[in-house]
């Protein structure tokens, strides 16, 4: 006889999920439409009935460290059929946002994130920090002439000196959350029969993220979900834009380091094409994603969403933003508009562990996992 | 009174077109009574044309056109027996043309043909001729007095709320209460489950608005303290013996002698007059049912409002769930007792229980709820786990349910408290609830949380059942024959008797009828509307029997059962078959009949081996003189004869589905002869020996179901009849017939379609015997 289930309901859990856009779980009567309507569950312990049992009964450990929530890719096809609109799709995504926060450290900024009442709090941090910037580069620079380079207003050394650190904090808070994820997610596959394999091989792992990379630049998994079909396109476009700032942000930072070439760099440079494709890419990809998620009445659409869609939104139109007051010479404009980019890019990065960006990482992982895990 | 015959043929609906309308009007024309015709019998001008009739005396009305089972509110005319031939749905719409062609007129002139429609239409006007000429209008039957109060048992929330509805249209009602205060059990709760839109919170409960309302009623007389000694008589005319609870007193009521005590030790059985002592001698200290208390108050109806008590466990029941090893685990009840005091606490140590199971099943290979449960306990659970959540901000209550029973909107209420956080539900079998330190374990199975699973809980509560108190004794006490409690016929569980197919309302004792949670466990709000229907059927009760009418389900049937006592051989067959207890009998064995208790279903008559009871328009007689009006063909007549066989068919249920089929014009043999009967209960076997002596080739009844989903109105009549027809088989093969000529056969009123084929089998099997040797003596 299998082992014995202490029931140890979390209230508290129940509540929180329940905050986060799961104010419906409790509606579940455990018909299991859901698991037959979702096109990318297993056949094998199918999502997210169980799930939505669990949540239910306030089972924390069988959700949070479950890879199961991050395989959903969160199309709404369970939600619309859900006879009892009990929306398991809004409650597998507050579910993810609980576990994002449960494995971010160090604890104070992961409860701080989702709640908008501290939203001035996190904002103010990085609002601080360019304004002394600002200060130092007027001190350290002093007067840099006439030229509009964004550079001239915050040095793009002091800027790096910020965001490198910041980055590899992310990064950080990011290993040590993916090493108490991976453990849990295998313990919690072997527990489940989802794997029979007992012991996770690097080699094997590295064979699986080159398959599920493949898989996510295509968005084919993306694409298996009935209802996506509208938001893969504005998905991989942010997907994609980031991907093409992220190569860009590296060429200007090898250019601005090592090389010693100053910008502003001119239009034709191809790195400055593939920059402005990405910015406008951004834009309108993200502006995609707000109209879907405004035109889908019966999907909840919290806090935690808005936060990266505004954030996503505001880095495209402040970083083009920028580029154009600078480009139609209103200097004012341009420091203005760019004091703004600096915090949203610092926001990005200082905070992307603990906010809904975190599925970056968590998603690719765990389907990294089921990939190496054989999960059918 | 003198009879004035008059018969009316309705040439519509394809009558005309089928049958030679001339030749059915010779019929009763030979016999000369007056006939007319109309093309649409029905209308207004048509039922005019017999109206006027009736106004100048006409009173003995045949109506050859439709099924009796339609338009008989149209044929209907005061002070007349009407007859109704059923031409249309009988003859031309179940023997359609284009299935029974007619006789080409060249076949006409040769005298070896015969049509098989034309000659069954003739026989049915002969057959309802008979039928008139032994029929005589009723008489309604009076009381000598009348009372028109209403007894209630019982002045629980079912009881007082029959009380108002029956006070409020002006009845004066009696409620009779064993308690020193009326309430019942609504007195011991904390709260009450939603009664009204949005059904999704629980409510204070409503008892003492309505024992206010009842106690400010000038039409209702509580009297508490007290209970029904004796319920004596007949609807109208009851009389109540009062007593306090315990007490014993002569007009007791007696029990009858219990059936192993009729016999002497070599099994042979007393008679009559030894009985009759041993019965007395059993229940010394009472008098018999037929002496009157002069003191008795006089009741015309009475509701049984008696209510339940909760189910008790006994000594190491529910061991598995460790019910009485720790007083942490109670019953629905207890934990009720305990919320309506204040917050929830453990029993044991009077600590706050922040974690309660509750437990819908006691499992142990099966899915069955506790005994005594219906949905109710599905919904007090619900209830009791909001207190839960009431008391503790961080209280959890789980339920372990096989079934979740939220009827109607109280769908509405589950859906509110799933919303409930610290509210668990699962379908799942708890195999065990065992100590934990100073807590509980709890462990199910098959749940929708996996195979095996633990809750550890500070209380445990069982979802046992609410017991009618009629279980534990008759409470209603009638001064009957059969027995002072409603009989057990075995099909209720063990609540109240209900004729609960046909008549959820109604019990096998016309008169007295059951609310609320005696007939099965009920919510507040299900025993209040059960209660406004009860006091509504003692409304109808009253207001027929001052009348001389039948109360249901014959309702308006001015007919009564007249017995001619000269012959009768104090059998008792009568008064112990009578499914309605309307028969007592005296030292003797004489039945005494009660008409108002009486449902005119004929089962005595069926019963009757002297034949000595019948009703005015219905009797042996008549019935026997339709079956001898049937035309017999004999060799004498054609070189091959037609076959004639007789279905005595049950107007309930198979009657209609037979109307059904002609509807459908599904046709069945032609020389079937079908006469509708009360119930299959009523056939008396003398019918059938009759035709069968007359050269009728075979019989068949026609009745519903009976067993354990009995659809009979009358309760047993088709399984009375299947008995008495399997005895018939002696007397034929003392015939030297066959046994096979007699058959039974049971429909349900929506298998029309399985009707002509039960008949078209039947005759072939009939054919395949040959005819009736008796043909044509």
């Amino acid at each position: 006889m299998a082992e014995k289930y202490l029931v140890e309901p979390d209230v508290g859990f129940i509540e929180e999920v329940a905050g986060l856009g799961g104010q419906d779980l409790k509606k579940c009567f455990q018909c299991a439409t859901c698991s037959v309507a979702c096109p990318i569950a297993p056949d094998n312990k199918p999502f997210p009935r169980k799930e939505m049992i669990a949540a239910g009964w306030g089972l924390k450990d069988k959700l949070v460290g479950n890879a199961d929530i991050w395989l959903c890719h969160n199309c709404g096809d369970c939600t619309s059929l859900c006879p009892r609109g009990a929306k398991p799709g809004d409650v597998l995504s507050a579910v993810r946002a609980y576990a994002v926060a449960d494995y971010a450290t160090p604890r104070a900024i992961a409860k701080m994130v989702p709640q908008p009442s501290k939203l001035p709090i996190l904002l103010g941090i990085p609002t601080v920090i360019f304004i002394i910037a600002a200060i130092l580069t007027k001190v350290i620079f002093g007067d840099q002439g006439d030229v509009i380079w964004q550079s001239h207003f915050i040095h793009n050394y002091l800027v790096d000196i910020i965001m490198i650190p910041t980055f590899f904090g992310a990064a950080g808070v990011f290993a040590l959350g993916l090493k108490r994820f991976l453990a849990d997610i295998h313990a919690n596959a072997l527990a489940e029969g989802k794997t029979t394999k007992e012991k996770i091989d690097p080699a094997g792992m590295v064979k699986a993220l080159i398959t599920v990379v493949t898989t996510v630049l295509k968005h084919s998994k993306f694409n298996e979900c009935g209802d996506n079909k509208d938001r893969s396109t504005a998905h991989m476009m942010v997907l994609y834009s980031f991907i093409g700032l992220f190569i860009v942000t590296n060429c200007f930072f090898i250019a601005e380091w090592i090389l010693h070439i100053e910008g502003p760099y001119r239009q034709i440079n191809p790195v400055k094409w593939l920059g402005n494709v990405s910015g406008v890419a951004l834009v309108i990809g993200s502006l995609l994603l707000i109209k879907n998620r405004m035109s889908k009445e019966d999907q909840v659409t919290s806090y935690w969403d808005w936060q990266l869609l505004v954030l996503v939104f505001g880095l495209g139109v402040t970083g083009m933003g920028t580029q154009m007051a600078r480009l139609a010479g209103l200097a004012g404009a341009t420091y203005f508009i760019y004091f703004f980019h600096l915090v949203f890019i610092w926001c990005l990065f200082a905070y992307t562990p603990f906010s809904k960006l975190a599925h970056l990482v968590y998603r690719t992982t765990a389907m990294t996992y089921m990939e190496w895990a054989e999960r059918k | 009174m003198s009879k004035k015959y008059g018969v009316y043929i309705c040439t519509g609906c394809g009558i005309g077109e089928s049958l030679d309308v001339k030749a059915l009007c010779d019929i009763p024309e030979e016999e000369g009574l007056p006939v007319q015709t109309h093309p649409f019998l029905c209308s207004q001008e048509g039922a005019d044309l017999i109206r006027n009739d009736v106004e100048v005396g006409t009173n003995m009305v045949g109506i050859a056109a439709c099924s009796r089972r339609v338009n008989f509110d149209v044929f209907r005319f005061e002070g007349c027996v009407v007859d109704r031939a059923n031409l249309r749905e009988g003859v031309v719409w179940s023997h359609p043309r284009d299935q029974f062609p007619a006789l080409t007129a060249e076949e006409k002139e040769d005298e070896e043909n015969f049509d098989v429609v034309q000659m069954m239409a003739e026989d049915y006007i002969r057959m309802s001729m008979a039928r008139l000429e032994k029929s005589e209008v009723p008489e309604p039957f009076k009381l000598e007095t009348l009372s028109r109060k209403i007894l209630v048992i019982g002045g629980g929330m079912t009881g007082m709320a029959a009380a108002l509805d029956a006070a409020k249209v002006g009845y004066d009602v009696t409620i009779v209460e064993k308690e020193a205060r009326i309430g019942g059990q609504a007195l011991n709760w904390r709260k009450q489950l939603p009664m009204d839109v949005p059904y999704a919170e629980l409510i204070d409960p409503t008892v003492n608005d309505l024992i206010s309302a009842v106690e400010a009623d000038d039409n209702i007389t509580i009297k508490t303290e007290t209970v029904v000694a004796r319920l004596a008589g007949q609807p109208g005319e009851f009389t109540a013996t009062f007593k306090k609870p315990g007490e014993k007193i002569e007009f007791d009521c007696p029990y009858p002698l219990p059936e192993e005590m009729k016999f002497d030790e070599d099994g042979k059985e007393y008679d009559v007059e030894k009985q009759n002592e041993l019965y007395m001698e059993y229940n010394e200290g009472r008098l018999d049912i037929l002496q009157l208390d002069p003191n008795g108050e006089p009741f015309g109806a009475v509701v049984l409002a008696a209510g339940w008590r909760p189910y008790e466990p006994e000594e190491g029941e529910f061991a598995h769930l460790g019910f009485g090893e720790s007083p942490d685990i109670v019953t629905n009840a207890q934990f009720e007792e305990i919320a309506k005091v204040g917050k929830i606490k453990r029993p044991s140590d009077g600590k706050e229980a922040k974690s309660v199971v509750f437990i819908q099943s006691p499992g142990e290979g099966n899915d069955n709820d506790f005994s005594y449960t219906g949905a109710v306990t599905s919904m007090v659970a619900l209830k009791q786990a909001k207190y839960v959540r009431e008391d503790y901000a961080d209280g959890k209550a789980f339920v372990i349910y096989q079934h979740m029973r939220t009827p109607g909107l109280q769908e509405n209420f589950y859906k509110s408290l799933q919303q409930d956080p610290g509210i668990f539900l699962t379908k799942g079998d708890v195999t065990q609830v065992a100590k934990n330190g100073n807590r509980l374990i709890i462990d199910a199975s098959d749940t929708l949380l996996g195979k095996e699973i633990q809750i550890k809980a500070d209380m445990v509560v069982l979802a046992t059942g609410m017991v009618p108190v009629t279980n534990d004794d008759p409470v209603v006490n009638m001064a009957y024959r059969q027995g002072p409690a409603f009989r057990d016929i075995g099909d209720c569980g063990n609540y109240v008797d209900s004729n609960f197919i046909c008549f959820p309302y109604e019990t096998q004792r016309t008169g007295i009828y059951a609310a609320g949670a005696v007939r099965r466990s009920m919510t507040v709000e299900d025993s209040v509307e059960d209660a406004a229907g009860a006091a509504l059927k003692a409304i109808q009760c009253l207001e027929s029997v001052n009348r001389g009418m039948a109360v249901h389900p014959r309702s308006g049937d001015m007919t009564f059962p007249d017995f001619f006592f000269q012959r009768c051989t104090q059998c008792k067959r009568c008064t112990v078959e009578c499914p309605f207890g309307a028969l007592d009998d005296d030292e003797k064995g004489t039945p005494l009949p009660n008409p108002t208790r009486c449902r005119r279903c004929g089962t005595c008559m069926g019963a009757c081996p002297e034949r000595i009871i019948g009703f005015a328009d219905y009797n042996i007689d008549s019935i026997g003189s339709m079956v001898k009006a049937i035309n017999v063909p004999s060799e004498d007549d054609y070189d091959d004869p037609p076959l004639r066989i007789l279905g005595l068919v049950c107007e309930n249920d198979a009657l209609p589905a037979l109307d059904m089929a002609g509807i459908k014009r599904l046709g069945y043999n032609a020389n079937v002869r079908i006469i509708p009967v009360r119930c299959l209960g009523s056939v008396n076997v003398i019918w059938i020996k009759d035709a069968l002596a007359q050269g009728l080739d075979g019989a068949f009844l026609l009745g519903c179901k009976h067993g354990d989903d009995y659809q009979c109105h009358f309760v047993k009549g088709s399984e009375l009849a299947d008995i008495r027809m399997k005895k018939i088989g002696d007397a034929l093969t003392s015939l030297a017939l066959e046994e096979e000529r007699v058959a039974q056969f049971e429909v349900a009123i929506d298998e029309y379609h399985k009707v002509p084929q039960i008949i078209n089998e039947f005759v072939e099997m009939v054919e395949d015997l040959g005819p009736n040797p008796f043909k044509g003596f």
